[in-house]
């Protein structure tokens, strides 16, 4: 098993030192001059050499991508030359909290929503209920999320008046404004990934309901809900829970779009700005950290197989 | 020979005429307490906290770096500059600011004096030395302002003691109230010079002026925060003691958190949106049509649009009021020559029966086209992109116009940064694009126009135009300088390396709590008599 283990760490190493070679070199190739966009219209030759030179983009591209891998292991981020601020405090201390604030908030709501709506999909199984919650759970995975979020607005903030437009307040400094604050992002966010967890849940649950194992604990007498929440939904958690880690990137992309339609100052809003803005350095720092989540979500899904299943443990 | 200062401020006065401001002109307009009024520091009670959604791009607070207006808006509240822009709601006139009295010693040497006791936000003080200090870091600071240029002709600052000083300019200079202004000119803006030692390459994030509102903060894509400066030296100003400028990307989203009360204003407001707004009773609207222009420019150095007739021919061939009503929405004006509606003096307010410019009419088009040297169906790439303030909707409107004239034009969608950089590098056939201009014709034609110009995209060249627009800089008489700039109009016209397409309107909106907001047509967004009920 720690043997096992090891190896998964090793392989996502590489697979975090693939990911920082392909972001570097996606936006080398990527059109227009970063200079020329930070200069705007009117600038001199002066002006452009001594920017470039600045910003380092006059070296060798291996000695560029050297310099800022080197720079990112030790939090030494740079300064974005946009915002001049410290990078590394910008996205940490700013952007991070918001956006894992926000998608904590859209996976717990996904959950909570989904998983039930799964779970009776499949004990009511070619039943109204299962053929309408299908229904709704494909609705859900096909609704443009930054559609959604606008009509989201336009009838609960706007209309009805229930909920703030846009914004973000820290849920740890202020719970219920917070709270209040997130949940028509978390809402337009969770939307698709709701469709998912019922389709994912329902079909692990009618495998599980159909096992020997689930007969004969109905056959021993044991209380329906038992057999479901007990017997069955410990069998359904690593399928979940690998579609969970899989869809953090879904999630993560989706966080763009949700963050721009009620503007919230997150990764997703921080990222399109300075890929408008051919931020080279904020790109580079924004696609590693939310490469490095995605992938470490998933080495921790990995590695939390042995825990959910304990045959699994014995290998 | 008349007095200077006579022709120097009927010049300013004449700068900008009649508008039309579609509502809330009659908002008692603030008259400036110019030329030697005793500063105020009258501690007036200052309540409320404004927020507004800003939906433009903010670059920098530094306003001697700073591209892009929507900075500037929000620096013309931070900072004072030797002058400003005053709009009586008829014209606009440029006015002492910082500068207590202006005089013109001779035609190449401006005198002021500066209100006493001003402070910048820092308590350091606002003297002689700090104004010196701030033209010489726009003139030849390091790094180099771009808007240097402006003060290129500025050959001495010389203090006479802490509240006076004299420029001496090297000749004559029509542009300098424009580029003395502490807004749209940028090169005028007085900040503290303590201040930019101490934050150097940060004083764009840590701006320190002497205006109405002090900075607090600026959080990235969150909002910009200023407080009221309860020491302004303009009496019982400003009125609101806090404002938020909320950063917000998406303008549907901005409009519905002003609508449902979330914030009280935004800072601009795209075409699409203003006919939804004006059905809003909730709702203000201020703008017009302002200092800019729009056109389809074309490459003239390479083929197919080298050819003179065949750039006439584009030029007739486009319907206007198709493109200002599918285009524009229909609030835009038509643009005949550059010189836009707001510049009194030089724009020709009969100029659509006068006969000058582009206009279409399809049977000149035609003769221009048969005098082309290429007679086939020629085919050109036609790059567009998501630019304010028509997107992509010009290029899909021309397109099938200019398929009358027998050119078939290739539609190319780019992406902004791409199609900015085919711009620079010149990798073009045509394209269209649109350009504001500091409220005067030298910045709104020599620049773009120029032999060698830095914003010359079409490699356009005529020494004569040159000529003109260079012996009009030096003209301080207004109807002498629009003759020459006139006549400088019309050689590149009838070249046409551009087709000139409309003058737009910007706009901003309130909420009816919103009360006093002064209406200056160069999309600034001065808030220090503004009050929230």
């Amino acid at each position: 098993m720690l043997a096992r283990a090891a190896a998964k760490v090793f392989q996502t190493l590489v697979v975090l030192i693939i990911v920082s070679i392909a972001s570097f070199s996606l936006l080398k190739l990527a059109p227009g001059d970063p200079v020329v966009i930070m200069l705007g219209t009117e600038y001199s030759q002066e002006s452009y050499d001594e920017l470039r030179a600045q910003l380092g983009l006059d070296r060798p591209v291996a000695v560029q991508y050297l310099r800022w891998l080197g720079d990112f292991v030790t939090g030494d981020w740079g300064n974005s030359y946009v915002a001049k601020t410290d990078i590394f405090s910008f996205v940490v201390q700013e952007a991070l909290p918001v956006t894992l604030t926000l998608t904590a908030c859209a996976i717990l709501l996904a959950i909570a929503v989904g998983v039930p709506l799964g779970v009776i999909s499949a004990v009511r199984k070619d039943s109204g209920w299962d053929v309408g919650i299908a229904a709704l759970a494909l609705t859900g995975t096909a609704f443009p999320s930054f559609f959604l979020g606008i009509v989201l607005i336009w009838f609960f903030a706007v209309k009805v008046g229930f909920f703030p437009v846009m914004g973000f307040v820290p849920p740890w400094e202020d719970f219920w404004s917070g709270m209040l604050h997130l949940v028509l992002p978390a809402a337009t966010l969770s939307t698709f990934f709701i469709g998912m967890i019922v389709r994912v849940t329902r079909a692990a649950m009618v495998e599980v309901l159909a096992q020997p194992y689930i007969t004969a604990a109905i056959a021993r007498g044991e209380p329906r809900r038992r057999v479901i929440w007990v017997h069955g939904f410990r069998n359904i958690l690593m399928p979940l829970v690998t579609v969970i880690g899989l869809q953090l990137g879904a999630i993560l992309q989706g966080a763009v779009l949700t963050e721009t339609v009620f503007s919230l100052p997150g990764l997703g809003q921080m990222l399109t700005g300075a890929v408008l803005g051919r931020e080279y350095v904020l790109v580079q720092a924004g696609v590693m950290l939310t490469a490095t989540l995605f992938i470490l979500v998933n080495l921790a899904v990995d590695l939390s197989y042995p825990f959910l299943d304990p045959r699994l443990r014995a290998r | 020979m008349q007095d200077h200062k006579a022709i120097l401020s009927k010049h300013v006065a004449a700068r900008l005429g009649r508008r039309s401001v579609l509502k809330g002109m009659g908002a008692g307009l603030f008259a400036a307490t110019t030329g030697g009024a005793l500063p105020g520091f009258a501690q007036v009670a200052q309540s409320g906290h404004m927020r507004i959604g800003a939906i433009t791009p903010i670059d920098t607070l530094d306003p001697h770096f700073t591209f892009r207006l929507g900075s500037v808006q929000i620096i013309s509240n931070i900072c004072n500059g030797l002058l400003k822009v005053v709009y009586d709601g008829e014209k606009v006139s440029f006015e002492p600011d910082l500068a207590a009295t202006w005089e013109l010693e001779d035609e190449k040497t401006h005198a002021f004096t500066l209100h006493p006791n001003v402070k910048f936000h820092d308590g350091t003080d606002c003297d002689a030395e700090a104004i010196k200090f701030n033209l010489m870091r726009v003139k030849s600071g390091t790094p180099a302002s771009p808007h240097a240029w402006k003060l290129a002709k500025l050959e001495e600052v010389e203090i006479i003691d802490p509240l006076t000083f004299k420029l001496h300019f090297s000749e004559p200079y029509a542009f300098l109230p424009v580029a003395l202004t502490g807004s749209i000119g940028r090169a005028g803006t007085i900040v503290s010079p303590t201040a930019v030692k101490k934050f150097g390459d940060d004083f764009g994030r840590n701006p320190v002026g002497t205006g109405p509102f002090k900075f607090v903060s600026w959080q990235q894509n969150d909002s910009i925060e200023l407080v009221a400066n309860t020491e302004y030296f303009q009496a019982g100003l400003p009125k609101l003691e806090r404002v938020s400028m909320m950063l917000i990307d998406e303008p549907s989203t901005a409009l519905a958190a002003l609508i449902s009360g979330q914030i009280d204003g935004m800072n601009d407001c795209p075409m699409q949106l203003t006919e939804q707004v004006r059905k809003m009773p909730n709702l203000q609207i201020f703008g017009g049509v302002e200092g800019n222009y729009t056109y389809v420019g074309m490459n003239t150095q390479k083929a197919p649009f080298d050819d003179v007739n065949l750039r006439r021919a584009v030029a007739y061939a486009i319907d206007r009021d198709a493109v200002l009503r599918q285009a524009y929405f229909g609030l835009a004006k038509q643009a005949y020559t550059p010189i836009s509606p707001p510049m009194t003096g030089f724009y020709d307010p009969a100029i659509a029966e006068s006969g000058r410019g582009h206009s279409f009419d399809l049977e000149k088009a035609k003769e221009f086209r048969a005098l082309a040297a290429n007679q086939d169906e020629i085919e050109v790439t036609y790059i567009m992109t998501e630019n304010p303030p028509a997107g992509t909707r010009v290029a899909q409107i021309v397109a099938p116009m200019l398929a009358q004239i027998g050119i078939k034009v290739k539609l190319e969608l780019l992406e902004n940064a791409a199609w900015t950089q085919r711009l620079q590098d010149r990798d073009f056939e045509m394209l269209d694009f649109f350009w504001t201009a500091d409220l005067d014709p030298d910045e709104t034609l020599f620049p773009e126009f120029k032999t060698g110009g830095s914003w010359n995209y079409w490699g356009w060249s005529n020494p004569e135009f040159d000529r003109l627009c260079t012996e009009a800089q030096v003209v301080l008489d207004v109807a002498e300088r629009s003759k020459l700039y006139n006549q400088a109009e019309d050689l590149m016209i009838a070249e046409a390396p551009v087709a000139m397409l409309a003058h737009f309107p910007l706009y901003k909106i309130f909420s009816n709590k919103v009360q006093g907001f002064n209406y200056v047509p160069c999309d600034l967004l001065n808030l220090d008599t503004v009050s929230l009920a």
